[in-house]
């Protein structure tokens, strides 16, 4: 089965994709890796008149550690992202989640700004970001501005990129040091499906073994990616002590606001957060 | 139209395609290359998986353009002057085909792994192979084939 008949624009630079969003007002649309879009344009839920394909603009791709941060062009694959070496000794946590995204023939095509633009509730990568505190740059008519992941996600299936605007980059700054982290989902019919509930959660703590600094976020608990801010409060300054860990996943499951669909209903994905926040924790004890 | 030249199996390529096309449009109605085959279309099922430069991609959801000036290898390109590869020898011994729809997919996703890692796991194969559906269910035997072409001459 063909797709529908579309044109192609194939820009070089990241202003002249801008330019050609900007000429096509409304009737193009941006497309990455196309994992995500040319599913749903065979489903015929888009039909967009024209495609601005990303894949032959240079300053796209690349990841360029920067100081002490991380600059992901925005076209790098989530298999390049999860097998670098500076991402893997510096950023494990982002590495381990874009290592979990789909299958290896997805995640050689699937690009990680295509994952925070389709904005997928249930995201692999969005979580781990989250913990991390990372930006994104997006490009527009009027120039290029930062954005941070904890404002990017606005709603179910939305972002923070404007029509006409184009993600970039994701900047990741340096994890505290002495940081632990971890990433663990749980997908209820098979490993390569999006998990029903996904979780990061990054540790420092001091040399009591109390919690000097936490983060912790979600995925698939809400109709965007969150940081889990009352499960993070439940746990700062303590000691991380059994009755302390299954506080805090109590307080995810209670601040979530989960969906209901056909992988499960909201009651199941708040019982589910409580389970596996409460895992993840006890792993980085 | 848009035209695009790259390697296919080996040789170059030149054409001129729909902008519309996907690689898989592109190598089974445009090149006659019917081993790729049409599975869901949506990049699950794995049987349409070419490799991209080496790397494993889904033909169904890459778009035609995105092959320019890159290598492509399809089931087609495996053997050697008529002699099956390594991959297709151990797939025969074992048994590892049923209907066969599924096996273009499995050889070259299998010979990714084999390309990165040269002495999987068993649990590695599996993850290796986790996109690619047989719904005959023939599992079993394609993961000793696997395993069988890493450990074999």
């Amino acid at each position: 089965m063909r797709l529908h008949p579309f044109a192609l624009s194939e820009p070089e630079t990241v202003p002249e994709a801008v330019e050609v969003l900007a000429r096509f007002d409304g009737e193009a649309r941006v497309i990455a890796g196309g994992t995500a879009l040319v599913p749903t344009m065979r489903l015929g839920l888009v039909r967009p008149d024209r495609l601005v394909s990303l894949h032959r603009v240079p300053a796209l791709s690349g990841i360029r550690v920067d100081g002490d941060a991380l600059d992901i062009g925005a076209m790098t694959s989530l298999a390049a992202l999860s097998r670098h070496d500076a991402v893997r000794a510096r950023w494990p946590l982002l590495g381990q989640a874009a290592l979990r995204v789909a299958t290896p023939a997805i995640r050689s095509t699937a690009t990680l700004g295509g994952n925070l633009c389709y904005a997928e509730a249930a995201s692999d990568p969005a979580p781990a970001l989250l913990c991390l505190e990372a930006q994104v740059r997006v490009a527009g008519p009027s120039g290029e501005r930062a954005v941070p992941l904890a404002g990017f996600f606005t709603g179910f299936y939305e972002t923070a990129v404007a029509p006409g605007e184009i993600l970039t980059a994701v900047r990741v700054p340096a994890a505290p040091a002495g940081a632990g982290s971890g990433y663990m989902r749980f997908c209820p019919r098979s490993a390569e499906d999006k998990p029903l509930v996904g979780v990061a959660a990054l540790l420092v703590l001091d040399a009591a073994k109390r919690v000097a600094e936490v983060r912790i976020a979600l995925g698939g608990a809400a109709p965007t990616p969150i940081r889990a801010r009352r499960a993070e409060s439940a746990l700062g300054g303590e000691p991380l002590t059994d009755a302390a860990i299954s506080a805090a996943a109590e307080a995810a499951a209670a601040e979530a606001d989960p969906l209901s669909d056909l992988m499960g209903s909201a009651a199941y994905r708040r019982e589910m957060i409580r389970v596996w926040v409460r895992r993840l924790l006890l792993s980085l004890r | 139209m848009i035209s695009i030249d790259f390697t296919l199996n080996g040789r170059p390529c030149r054409i001129d395609v729909p902008a519309h096309w996907t690689a898989l449009d592109l190598l089974r109605d445009g090149l006659a290359l019917n081993g790729t085959k049409y599975g869901c279309g949506e990049g699950v099922c794995g049987t349409c998986t070419v490799l991209l430069d080496g790397e494993p991609v889904r033909s169904c959801l890459v778009l035609a353009a995105r092959l320019r000036g890159r290598v492509v290898l399809t089931v087609e390109g495996l053997d050697r002057d008529g002699e099956p590869d390594r991959l297709q020898a151990a797939f025969a011994r074992a048994g590892a085909v049923q209907c066969g729809f599924c096996t273009p997919g499995m050889l070259l996703s299998a010979r990714a792994l084999l390309a990165s890692n040269p002495s999987p796991s068993e649990q590695d194969v599996r993850e290796a192979l986790a996109g690619n559906l047989c719904r005959c269910t023939g599992y079993t035997k394609i993961v000793h084939a696997v395993l069988a072409a890493a450990g074999g001459p």
